[in-house]
């Protein structure tokens, strides 16, 4: 059930992603994160303008999963202070190659936005 | 974190689909809690706040997840998603017309099973039906009026005697007209009047009451010819009912203003045969008219504006935008006025206020509910004995299943088919009760007594095929259940390897079937308990002394013609009538009243007892009759004190009555009431002296404690629609001609009807109850029935798996008789086990029967030892056979099977 593409698929074909998955790959950017830890740091990053609760959480991690995405770790970091319950995930490479072109989709249209004066910068 | 938000957090995660909650849900439950305790750091309303979002979130997610699996999986298939599924290209119903194709080849290949599922679902499924067909006629429909729930029925209550529904005074009924809360309130005759028809062919008996001229505009129905009531009418006009019209005049339309003396219209049959007052279905209403009650003068169709005379039933259609409740308390606000200002008369007298549809079904609900119970339990039982059946044989086919699964067949595809296989079979057996549902209706229907009412509306309707297709899917459904989850449980290797040698069912298996026959077993104990708690009831009613002779009496009823409108006249009448019904040979004592025990309704009066000083509102009530010719000797009611009533107790005589032992013992208690004297009803009357003291008899029903009673001579005033009682020598039906004859000697005119015997009367005054009973009975024979094909089947083939085992073991020198033991060993188990269940169910449901039971308690230990040992019986028996066949297992062949 749970295929692991290779990072050489058609990355293009899985953009534009949706705001939420993206700030998800964002999160597990910095580095391994259990799931009440992405909700946070989404939360933070974004203000409280996307608030994640654990049913849409859940349910893109299980695409994420699906699609190869993200993989749950086996081995619990600091397992003395761990709460045994939580379930730790990292970026695949597919992962971490979708996010990056999720993110150069995205710098691609703000250049466009700043060559066309659309985008007030102090560069 | 509070336990509540904690509890609906996991209930709704208890919503995602099996796999995804197994993976996420400690992990999602974890999140909501450490979101849960960073929210509440900023206060109760924060946390709230979060608890309702991620309930919100949680809910939808779960939603969103089994939709797109549903659309993935079986509606729409998506057929370039990315992960492959087994049957991308099968939509759901090809799989569906696949696997029905499949059943019914397996149907094909094995009729004599599926024709006896189809039979057993089918029986249960059609008295299912019938049954339903009753109660959806009798208690769901709406009464066939206008906004039928926004008519109600009011009622005096008399707290002081605990009766909440007793007929209303005119008085009152126009004090209550008053009230705001209702758009009309009207009135009919609380009784039905007797009279005659004057026909072609001769005198025919009639039924006619009164009714207040705004009625049927009140129940919302309108005439099919003519026009309903004015207040011009009064005393010239009269409607009748259509099946009169069709019946007696052909439905010709000419009738209107052309029939005999003051007659208008024919008028449909508003209230069917069956209305909520049987008082209103009748041959004839006519116009009630209220006259001053110094005036009162016994006319036709009047009534006296009095306090006194309680006569008349109140029907009354709320107006719009007031509640019931709002009308009782405004009809409880008038009745505190009217006590308030005549306490002489209505000191102890309340009103209540009783919807219609409850006043015309109230009575026959409880008895409804217990067939409608029984006859699900019989489903039930029917599912059970077929789930059985699909087990049994999914056992022999556990080979055909293992190569399925081994091919690629998952858990719930097989599920599927079995199911889908148990739906056709309740589907067929559907159909089946659908053939044999009108005949059913029509058995349910002749069976049931006149009594019950809204029986002319019994018919089978749209709401019942509903519930026949619902019921057949459901039935299915709960049928294939067990055997699809047993069956498809078995692990592929050892279904391959266990299915190589004779068939044996596993463990669980053998165990899932033991447990059904249990509950089985246990099902048929409540249902016999039931049906024998109301045999015994049913019994002793029988067995009831009425206080009266019933054997060698007939009984009718007469309607004396106007023109005797002298008391006089009426005398000199029924002294030819006595001396010409004494002469019929085979007569032996000839009597008569006015109210025939069992058989008639009932009128009371105030009983004012001399030397007492109670004020008239609190005079107790007797019920009130006449005597006629020799009445307490033809019917066999004792004489207990003084004397019975003679030929010299006429009108010139000192006025005398003779009371019952209840009256005695009510107003009398302690000294002899004989030579006391009584006044009836108003204070001007004369005083009646007390002669005799007779015997009690039951009067309204067997089950009805005796009420006190009084009666006066018919010589007094004879009276025009007395019930005529002979006692004969012979077959009291054998003497009717000689009746009839004499009847048209003494005067062609009068009319009679109702010739029946006595015991005809008084089993029509239980024909309710043996209706009931009948039913029940039925269900609780067929529960046994079931339970005994249940048994067999599981015994028969724990033997024949066994065979083997027996075989070894008879080989080895085991006795026969041994083997026999042991089988006959585990079935009792079963059935015990199955009847201790029963019982302790029946313990629990029995009290709510309580209304229908009579002379014996709800735990009646005779009931609840014999039917438990009746239901462990027939089990034992139905184990005989297959005990029997596995002791004559032949060892040699049953060793070279395996």
């Amino acid at each position: 059930m749970h295929m692991t593409r290779r990072p050489d698929a058609d990355v293009a074909s899985l953009l534009p992603l949706t705001p939420v998955v993206f700030e998800i790959l964002l999160a597990l950017g910095g580095g391994e994160q259990h799931g009440y830890a992405i909700m946070q740091d989404v939360a933070e990053r974004t203000g409280g303008r996307i608030e994640l609760h654990a049913g849409s959480l859940y349910r893109a991690l299980s695409r994420l999963l699906e699609g190869g995405f993200i993989e749950e770790l086996d081995e619990r970091p600091a397992a003395a202070h761990d709460d045994q319950r939580r379930r730790y995930y990292r970026l695949t490479l597919l992962g971490t190659a979708v996010a990056r072109a999720e993110a150069e989709r995205l710098e691609a249209q703000l250049a466009v936005a700043r060559e066309r004066r659309l985008f007030r910068r102090h560069t | 974190m509070t336990r509540a938000s904690l509890v609906l957090f996991r209930a709704l995660l208890a919503a995602y689909p099996r796999r995804f909650r197994r993976r996420f849900a400690e992990a999602m439950e974890q999140s909501f809690r450490e979101g849960y305790a960073h929210a509440a750091t900023a206060g109760t309303a924060a946390a709230l706040v979060f608890v309702v979002r991620a309930c919100i979130d949680t809910g939808v997610n779960a939603v969103a997840l089994r939709a797109v699996r549903l659309r993935d999986r079986v509606l729409w298939p998506d057929p370039i998603g990315l992960h492959q599924q087994k049957r991308t290209s099968d939509m759901w119903w090809q799989i569906l017309v696949s696997d029905a194709r499949y059943a019914f080849r397996m149907f094909r290949r094995n009729p004599v099973f599926a024709a006896l599922a189809v039979v057993a679902l089918g029986l249960g499924i059609g008295a299912n039906t019938a049954i339903f067909t009753l109660v959806d006629s009798v208690l769901l429909r709406p009464l066939p009026y206008a906004h039928p729930d926004r008519l109600v029925m009011i009622w005096s209550s008399n707290e002081r005697e605990h009766r909440d529904r007793d007929v209303v005074s005119p008085l009152d009924f126009m004090d209550f007209k008053r009230a705001s809360a209702f758009s009309s309130v009207e009135a009919a005759y609380s009784f039905v009047i007797g009279g005659t028809w004057i026909s072609k062919t001769g005198a025919e008996p009639i039924t006619f009451t009164a009714v207040t001229s705004q009625l049927f505009e009140t129940l919302g129905r309108a005439p099919i010819l003519g026009r309903t009531f004015t207040p011009d009418d009064l005393q010239t006009g009269v409607l009748i009912s259509y099946d009169f019209w069709q019946k007696r005049l052909g439905g010709d339309s000419a009738v209107l203003g052309v029939m005999p003396k003051d007659f208008i219209f024919p008028y449909r049959a508003m209230l069917g045969p069956s209305g909520f007052s049987s008082s209103l279905s009748v041959d004839m209403w006519f116009p009630l008219a209220f006259v001053d009650d110094n005036a009162f003068t016994r006319a036709t169709a009047t009534a006296p504006l009095s306090r006194q005379v309680r006569m008349l039933s109140v029907i009354a259609r709320l107006a719009d935008g007031h509640t019931r409740e709002q009308a009782s308390a405004e009809l409880q606000g008038i009745a505190r006025q009217i006590r308030g200002t005549h306490a002489d008369t209505n000191g102890n007298i309340g009103v209540s206020i009783v919807p219609a549809h409850e006043q015309a079904v109230g009575s026959v609900r409880p008895a409804l509910l217990l067939l409608v119970g029984g006859v699900g339990l019989v489903l039930l039982m029917s599912c059970i004995n077929v789930a059985n059946m699909l087990l049994a044989r999914s056992t022999s086919r556990q080979r055909e299943l293992a190569i399925r699964s081994a091919l690629g067949a998952g858990r719930n595809r097989l599920i599927v088919q079995t199911l889908v296989e148990s739906v056709l079979l309740g589907g067929l057996g559907g159909l089946m009760a659908l053939a044999f549902l009108r005949l059913s209706v029509h058995g349910i229907v002749a069976l049931a007594p006149p009594e019950l009412p809204r029986l002319g509306e019994i018919s089978p309707d749209m709401s019942v095929l509903l519930f026949a297709a619902a019921l057949s899917v459901i039935t299915g459904v709960a049928t294939g259940l067990v055997p699809a989850f047993a069956s498809s449980r078995g692990d592929v290797n050892s279904g391959l390897k266990q299915a190589g040698r004779s068939a044996t069912s596993g463990r669980g298996q053998q165990r899932v079937r033991s447990a059904l026959v249990i509950l089985e077993a246990a099902l048929a104990v409540v249902l016999t308990v039931s049906a024998g708690l109301l045999v015994r009831s049913f019994v002793s009613i029988l067995s009831t002394d009425p206080g009266f002779q019933v054997e060698h009496l007939l009984t009718l009823q007469l309607t004396i013609p106007p023109k005797y409108n002298g008391t006089e006249q009426r005398r000199t009448m029924y002294a030819d009538l006595e001396a010409r019904l004494r002469a019929i040979p085979g007569v032996t004592d000839v009597g008569g009243t006015t109210r025939l025990p069992l058989g008639s309704t009932n009128v009371s009066t105030k009983i004012n007892i001399e030397g007492r000083s109670v004020p008239p509102s609190q005079w107790p009530e007797a019920e009130f009759r006449r005597s006629v010719f020799d009445y307490f000797s033809t019917m066999g009611i004792p004489l207990r004190r003084g004397r019975l009533f003679t030929k010299q107790d006429g009108p010139n005589a000192p006025p005398v009555c003779v009371i019952n032992e209840t009256m005695a013992r009510q107003m009398f208690a302690g000294i002899d009431p004989v030579g006391r004297r009584i006044k009836f009803g108003s204070a001007d009357g004369p005083w009646v002296t007390i002669v005799g003291v007779i015997g009690d008899i039951r009067h309204s029903a067997l089950d009805a404690p005796p009420q006190p009673e009084v009666y006066i001579n018919y010589l007094v005033n004879p009276p025009s629609n007395p019930f005529i009682v002979l006692k004969t020598n012979a077959d009291p039906a054998s003497i009717v001609p000689a009746v009839r004859a004499q009847l048209q000697a003494v005067d062609k005119d009068i009319a009679s009807n109702d010739i029946r015997p006595m015991t005809g009367v008084l089993s029509n005054s239980v024909a309710e109850r043996r209706f009931i009973l009948l039913l029940a009975v039925s269900f609780g024979v067929l529960s046994l029935l079931m339970a005994a094909v249940g048994v067999y089947g599981v015994m028969a083939l724990v033997v024949s798996e066994r065979a083997p085992e027996m075989a070894i073991r008879l080989a080895l020198g085991a006795s026969p008789s041994r083997v026999l033991q042991q089988v006959l060993q585990y079935g009792l188990v079963l059935a015990g086990a199955g009847a201790a269940l029963g019982v302790a169910v029946s313990a629990v449901v029995a009290p709510s029967m309580r209304s229908l039971l009579f002379g014996v308690r709800p735990v009646d230990p005779f009931t609840f030892i014999a039917v438990p040992s009746l239901v462990v019986a027939v089990a034992v028996a139905a184990c005989a056979g297959p005990a029997w066949r596995s002791m004559r297992v032949d060892p040699v062949r049953a060793l070279r099977m395996e």
